[in-house]
């Protein structure tokens, strides 16, 4: 199933975009980033599913929480840069 | 026994606290290390203290409260942050060596804003007049550990905010107990330990930064973030927490932010302010017992000095302490303050409540320093 990681610079701001996609009722998770995607080495991604990308960071934006990266992926292992 | 000496540490704290840091213990990792379930107990823990905090003090952002190990360390890194070698700060005529310490270090001009005790207007217009665009900082504590003087910070704060010249504020000893608003202060830090009126334990402490504020770095290491860099990550709060954080005293220190939240600010220092006022109306009954103070508590907090003539401080507070009663004597870690009451020669016992003491437990300190004091 086709899904979007979002990256976050530190686990703190992670949880920062947990908790404001979660008052805004967008489902998501929070794990370590794959290594081969973060350029900067350890990091952690917020998963969400791939139709709430927009609202995301619609979401995130608001809160002055924009992405590192965001990545598609629809499989695991494989992932897609995207841009915002 | 009796313990009046929170202004050092709080020694009996909420049960939660101990249960917290003994859950931590069994339960909880590194947080920012993994993504198991022992690191992301250990994240959510810190995230969620970072939270109280932030809610507690009207900070903008979680990610601008920082963990320190105390109060002396958060206050290290506000000065050395601000106040460049050789560089000038404005100080109160209060300040612990946790402020002083550290500007001689950096060699920097110290203009003293010394103010006369429980004369907030007076020590307002002592900073209008030292303060100048080229200070570097100003600092000044909330509340004075030696004699619970409550200084006029939000006055002393928006003189600051006119002239552009950034404010340190010490919490020390108001921290759990006065209100402060940070974002309403403007100051660029709060430093406050976790373990006096947070009742956290030892080991605990908070800086909080203003928003956007540059901060300059006291240690370099892992912060589990931007590991391929060798500098140190530019944004908070990794910036300011290199290395592994100190879980069970972070959950700890949430617990006891809880319960002062639970309980409220306003009814731990009305308790405290109380406890105080009869422990100086007592003493004031003492033949030969001196103590600072204000008749109705005014400009002061649960903290009282004195001194009792032919007693030498130390040998008072060893008195009293062989009948288990926990008080702290001498300078108390602030020449600075005794120096500019006129007690730096004498010293002072000095009383600090917190919310756990009790009018019982005042009269019979009380009763026993009067026995002491007829020899």
């Amino acid at each position: 199933m086709e899904n979007y990681l979002i990256i976050a610079r530190s686990v703190t701001y992670a949880q920062r975009m947990q908790n404001v996609l979660g008052r805004a009722g967008i489902r998501c998770r929070i794990f370590r980033a794959p290594r081969d995607l973060t350029d900067l080495g350890c990091a952690y991604a917020v998963q969400i599913q791939a139709g709430d990308l927009s609202r995301a960071l619609t979401t995130l934006h608001r809160a002055s929480l924009d992405p590192v990266q965001i990545f598609m992926t629809q499989q695991k292992g494989l992932y897609r840069e995207v841009e915002p | 026994m009796i313990y009046f000496d929170s202004a050092a540490t709080t020694f009996q704290k909420p049960p939660a606290v101990a249960a917290a840091v003994e859950d931590a213990l069994r339960t909880m990792s590194s947080p920012g290390r993994g993504g198991y379930p022992a690191a992301m107990r250990a994240a959510d823990t810190a995230f969620a203290c970072r939270n109280e905090l932030a809610e507690l003090y009207h900070v903008g952002s979680p990610e601008q409260v920082v963990f320190t190990l105390n109060a002396t360390h958060a206050l290290n890194l506000a000065i050395k942050s601000l106040v460049p070698p050789g560089g000038k700060a404005v100080v109160s005529g209060y300040e612990h060596n946790a402020v002083t310490r550290p500007l001689a270090a950096l060699g920097a001009q110290i203009d003293v804003a010394a103010g006369p005790l429980f004369q907030p207007a007076v020590v307002t217009e002592t900073f209008d007049r030292m303060v100048t665009p080229d200070t570097d900082a100003v600092i000044c504590n909330h509340i004075s550990n030696v004699f619970g003087f409550v200084q006029p910070v939000e006055d002393i704060a928006a003189l600051c905010r006119q002239r552009g010249v950034p404010l340190i504020v010490d919490a020390s000893q108001s921290a759990g107990i006065l209100p402060l608003d940070m974002t309403a202060l403007g100051a660029a830090f709060v430093a406050m330990p976790g373990h006096k009126g947070l009742y956290g334990p030892q080991g605990t402490g908070v800086l909080l930064c203003g928003e956007g504020q540059k901060t300059a770095t006291l240690l370099e290491g892992g912060t589990g973030s931007q590991s391929i860099q060798q500098s140190m990550p530019d944004f908070l709060p990794d910036r300011l927490e290199a290395g592994t954080h100190n879980m069970p005293g972070i959950a700890g220190l949430l617990a006891g932010v809880r319960f002062v939240r639970r309980q409220g600010l306003e009814a731990i220092c009305r308790k405290e302010r109380r406890l105080a006022q009869l422990a100086a109306e007592g003493l004031r009954t003492i033949p030969g017992v001196h103590v600072w103070a204000t008749p109705d508590l005014t400009a002061q907090a649960g903290v009282v000095s004195f001194t009792a003539d032919g007693w030498d401080v130390e040998e008072l507070a060893g008195a009293l302490g062989e009948r288990e009663i926990a008080v702290r004597a001498g300078l108390h870690c602030a020449p600075l303050a005794h120096r500019t009451v006129g007690t730096l020669e004498s010293g002072t016992v000095r009383l600090s409540f917190s919310a756990m003491n009790t009018p019982a437990e005042v009269c019979r300190f009380l009763a026993i320093l009067r026995k002491l004091s007829r020899g």
